[in-house]
């Protein structure tokens, strides 16, 4: 039985109340019925009851959906939308098959590390291919129409070197506390290499052995198009890494990872897997939570807000955690922003597909930001700071797009930074 | 089935993008928040009065039933395409055209969300009362059409005391526009009271001008705990014969507040009979010392334990019980059927025991609560829909039910309307003279029988 079928018991429950409308962003941007949760788990009801094929209709209006679980947190039926979403995709892909470009980076996400990079410059190639399918397919697009080069511009450039290419495997100090791993998320390794220094910067002033074992995509790409079979294989090929590895905890710096590596114990439900979920830490949660944070001395004395990625929030319950950290940077004043856990439309590829949809929810994201007056808006995944960038730039905002680990580092004096071994720490490459 | 060079035309007046054709899209139209779906052949998103006009004469061109639809949250079945039709998703048209601070009125149009405007009147300290549970998606249009109620309504009214005026879009095609800025207005028959609650079967309501009220200074909300039904209704009557008017009096009883501690976990007694919400509003000093009278009056009447909340948390939390109802409930059984009647306030005991005797014989599972304050109850059957046998008792249960509210000198419906749902039983309360005008009505107003047929005339199901 699909994991469609299992769920067909929630799709009974959801009693049509509406009240996912209040808080679905597609929902606000469309106000089409189609798009709200209470819209889909009807239709796919319907299909379950034998009433309505996998059309191509279905499969466009499944694969409108950010995945922000807002609507699961409204629903008084505490039906898991998401996953419902998730299971349809799944079927989908299954009877449907899954594009040939998408099989083809899934598939080399799959191969050795040298590969992956080439499966990450494929990732955009895919999309941007993607995106001109839809742009001629779908009719929603046409509502709003279509800016190809806007979205040229939403994509940014790719790392020189991958992040882990450019730090070393392992690096130690003199008495640690803890040994832990950290789980590096593609966007910060292909992309975003500060966000990754900045991690390593913060965790090796908390007296720890940290490790950046090689590792694989997480899955959650494939899963959220329906492959849950090359997801799982990603999944079974982290945990024996990172169990291979024998540490206590295993870091991430990305939302969506994050949450992908917490259900690895339901995805494969081995007691490796569980094991390993069990010690999977956001990045804000593991400071707060597993050791007793430090700031550094430097003052950064900027307004900043902070954004809930929907993946941290409703994905894993984290959101107290970062603005504990936040509100320790000294001479940092924070100022809370209207709606902060309401989605900013990335949504994983969600923005490249479904570019002006995105870019709407995105707006709304952007003046609740420009309304606190704040110079930093800080969050915790490396996707929400891709979509957020970019729609600041449009409105040539002056704000400046943090991870909460750049924030952090910028404290710490950067004597530290120059000297690698840093404060009694040293490294070496395993 | 439309032809469709029809709906080539309906393309012509709307624009292509808002007229939904598939079976997927047309499925997700076929419903609200009742059990029950249909299927429409079409829908239609129109933004303008010009555009439902001209699709309003293609109906009577055509002979095809036009269904208005705002956010399909109606618990009784109004905006279920039961004969096909053209489905009009209202929801574009949501524009709030102005808030007039001199004159306390909004002028909005019907796909305008409750909330929303509630935002934008209390951004100018200002206030729009009528609070339906389900204002943060429910639409004005939605609510004008079926004189949508709430908690508030006890002190402040429902839909109907706050329309103004109203632009009709008529069955034949018509736009007509009554009532307007000013509160008094005696120009010929009440149009506005007759198309407010007529359940989109007499016209397509496309703006609306809204009273409001200055923002009351202050609210203090508490909770009374009862070990015996009947003290709750003491003080319901003693707090009134007091003179103090609360702005809420929402009622909860025994299987209600067992249900919601099950599922929340918050301290709340088993063995208590009944729970009432109370909240008092006005100018700050007043609503303190009402606030203390009322706790007293509580006391007198035998309430167990009283708890005034201190702060906005401790509101919260008070009313985060009442709204865990929903979801509490259906963790008995997963279909829930909503029933609103409304009896005079002092029968709400009487009532209560009628209808907990009508579910016993029937064994049901029934919980209650509602708004003591007005008499509105909402008894709610817990069943299963893919359990015919029961849902045989469950339709029994409910012709009784209304008996009973009717018996007691109450009504069939506080304020979701009539529908498809309640249809079947509309006679025994308006009575044969009181059906024969609302049809006459009907037929002079609509003689194509184009608009939302088969509702509320439900024993003739054509209306
Ligand atoms: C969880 C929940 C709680 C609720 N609580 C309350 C409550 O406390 N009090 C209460 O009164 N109701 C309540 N309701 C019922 C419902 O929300 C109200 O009846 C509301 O007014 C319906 O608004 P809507 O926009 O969803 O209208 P719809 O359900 O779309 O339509 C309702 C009726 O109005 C007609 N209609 C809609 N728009 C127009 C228009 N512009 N012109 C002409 N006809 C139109 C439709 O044809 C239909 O007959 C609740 C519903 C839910 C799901
Ligand atoms: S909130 Fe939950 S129960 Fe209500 S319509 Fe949405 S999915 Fe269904
Ligand atoms: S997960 Fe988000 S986008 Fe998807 S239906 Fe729920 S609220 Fe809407």
């Amino acid at each position: 039985m699909d994991n469609l079928a299992r769920a067909a018991d929630y799709l009974n429950r959801c009693s049509k109340c509406g009240g996912c409308q209040a808080v679905c962003p597609l929902y606000q941007e469309t106000r089409a019925e189609p798009y709200v949760a209470r819209g889909k788990l009807f239709l796919l009801k319907n299909h379950l009851e034998g009433k309505l094929p996998l059309s191509a209709k279905m499969k466009e209006i499944m694969s409108l959906c950010l995945l922000c679980k807002a609507c699961v947190n409204q629903c008084p039926n505490n039906i898991p939308v998401d996953q419902l979403v998730l299971g349809a995709r799944q079927k989908i892909a299954q009877e449907k098959g899954i594009s040939f470009v998408k099989k083809n980076v899934f598939q080399h996400l799959l191969k050795n590390n040298g590969r992956l990079t080439l499966a990450a410059r494929l990732g955009w190639l895919y999309q941007r291919a993607g995106v001109q399918w839809l742009v001629r397919k779908s009719n929603i697009l046409k509502v709003f129409g279509e800016e190809i080069v806007q979205k040229e511009r939403l994509l940014p450039k790719m790392a020189k070197r991958p992040f882990r290419k450019q730090v070393p495997r392992f690096l130690t100090c003199s008495r640690p506390k803890l040994r832990v791993a950290y789980y590096t998320g593609c966007l910060t390794n292909f992309v975003y290499p500060a966000t990754g220094h900045a991690v390593v910067n913060v965790l090796r002033r908390h007296d720890l052995e940290i490790l950046i074992p090689e590792q694989w995509c997480c899955g959650i790409p494939a899963l959220a198009s329906g492959d849950e079979k090359t997801a799982a294989e990603l999944a079974r090929k982290n945990v024996e890494v990172f169990q291979r590895a024998g540490v206590d905890a295993v870091i991430t710096d990305c939302a969506s990872c994050g949450s992908m590596l917490k259900e690895y114990a339901d995805l494969l439900g081995t007691p490796e897997a569980k094991a390993f979920a069990g010690k999977v830490l956001d990045f804000s949660q593991f400071l707060s939570e597993a050791v007793s944070f430090r700031a550094g001395e430097i003052e950064v004395p900027r307004l900043a807000t902070y954004h809930d990625p929907c993946h941290l929030k409703r994905g894993q319950g984290v959101f107290e955690a970062p603005r504990r950290l936040i509100r320790k940077v000294p001479g940092l004043r924070f100022k809370e922003m209207k709606e902060p856990d309401r989605c900013c439309g990335a949504a994983g590829s969600f923005n490249l597909t479904y570019y002006n949809l995105a870019a709407k929810i995105g707006r709304r994201k952007v003046q609740n930001i420009r309304e606190t007056g704040a110079d930093f808006l800080v969050t915790g995944c490396p996707s929400c700071i891709m979509q957020l960038r970019h729609m600041l730039e449009l409105e040539n905002s002056p704000v400046q797009v943090l991870h909460l680990a750049e924030l952090l580092s910028m404290t710490y004096s950067s004597q530290g930074q120059a000297n690698e071994s840093g404060r009694g720490c040293s490294h070496a490459v395993s | 089935m439309l032809q469709s060079s029809l709906i080539n035309e309906i393309k012509k007046i709307v624009g292509k993008e808002n007229v939904l054709a598939t079976l997927e899209e047309r499925l997700c139209y076929g419903y609200d928040s009742t059990p029950e779906a249909f299927l429409p052949d079409l829908v239609v998103r129109p933004d303008s009065a010009e555009q439902i006009q001209k699709i309003i004469k293609l109906a009577n061109l055509h002979l095809f039933p036009v269904i208005p639809r705002g956010a399909g949250t109606g618990l009784s079945g109004g905006s279920l395409p039961v004969k096909g039709g053209v489905v009009l998703d209202l929801t574009r048209m949501n524009r709030i055209l102005e808030i007039d601070e001199e004159n306390l009125v909004a002028v909005v149009e019907p796909g305008v969300v409750t909330s929303h405007l509630q935002e934008e009147a209390e951004k100018r300290e200002l206030f729009y009362p009528p609070d339906p549970a389900s204002l943060k998606t429910s639409t004005i249009g939605g609510n004008v059409a079926e004189c949508a109620g709430g908690p508030r309504a006890f002190k402040y009214g429902v839909t109907r005391d706050y329309v103004l005026g109203l632009e009709v879009v008529t069955p034949t095609g018509e736009i007509l526009r009554t009532g307007g800025k000013t509160v008094k207005s005696v120009t010929g028959y009440d149009l506005i009271r007759l198309y407010t609650g007529s359940e989109g079967t007499l016209g397509i309501i496309t703006k609306i001008i809204l009273r409001l009220i200055p923002k009351p200074e202050a609210k203090e909300t508490m909770m009374a705990v009862y070990e015996r039904l009947d003290d709750a209704a003491k003080t319901v009557t003693l707090t009134i014969k007091r003179g103090i008017i609360p702005v809420t009096l929402e009622l909860m009883d025994d299987l209600t507040i067992r249900c919601v501690e099950n599922y929340l976990q918050i301290g709340l007694p088993l063995d208590a009979e009944a729970i009432l919400i109370i909240e008092v509003d006005g100018p700050a000093d007043l609503v303190k010392k009402q606030t203390e009278q009322v706790a007293e009056l509580c006391r007198a009447s035998g309430a167990r334990e009283i708890k005034i909340a201190r702060n906005e948390k401790e509101r919260e939390e008070i009313w985060a019980a009442r709204r865990a109802v929903s979801a509490a409930v259906v963790q008995i059984k997963p279909t829930k059927i909503s029933e609103d009647i409304a009896v005079p306030r002092s029968q709400i005991p009487q009532m209560i025991r009628r209808l907990k005797e009508i579910a016993s014989r029937y064994q049901l599972n029934l919980v209650i609560f509602g708004h003591a304050g007005d008499g509105n109850l909402h008894p709610n059957i817990l069943c299963d829909q893919n359990d015919p046998e029961e849902m045989e008792r469950v339709e029994k249960a409910i012709g009784e039910l209304f008996q009973a509210a009717v018996e007691l000198g109450g009504t069939l419906s506080g304020e979701h309307g009539i529908g498809t749902m309640k249809a079947p039983y509309l006679k025994l309360e308006t009575g044969e003279a009181g059906y024969e005008v609302m049809r006459a009505i009907k037929k002079a107003l609509d003689p194509n029988n184009i608009l939302n047929p088969g509702k509320i005339f439900g024993s003739e199901r054509n209306g």
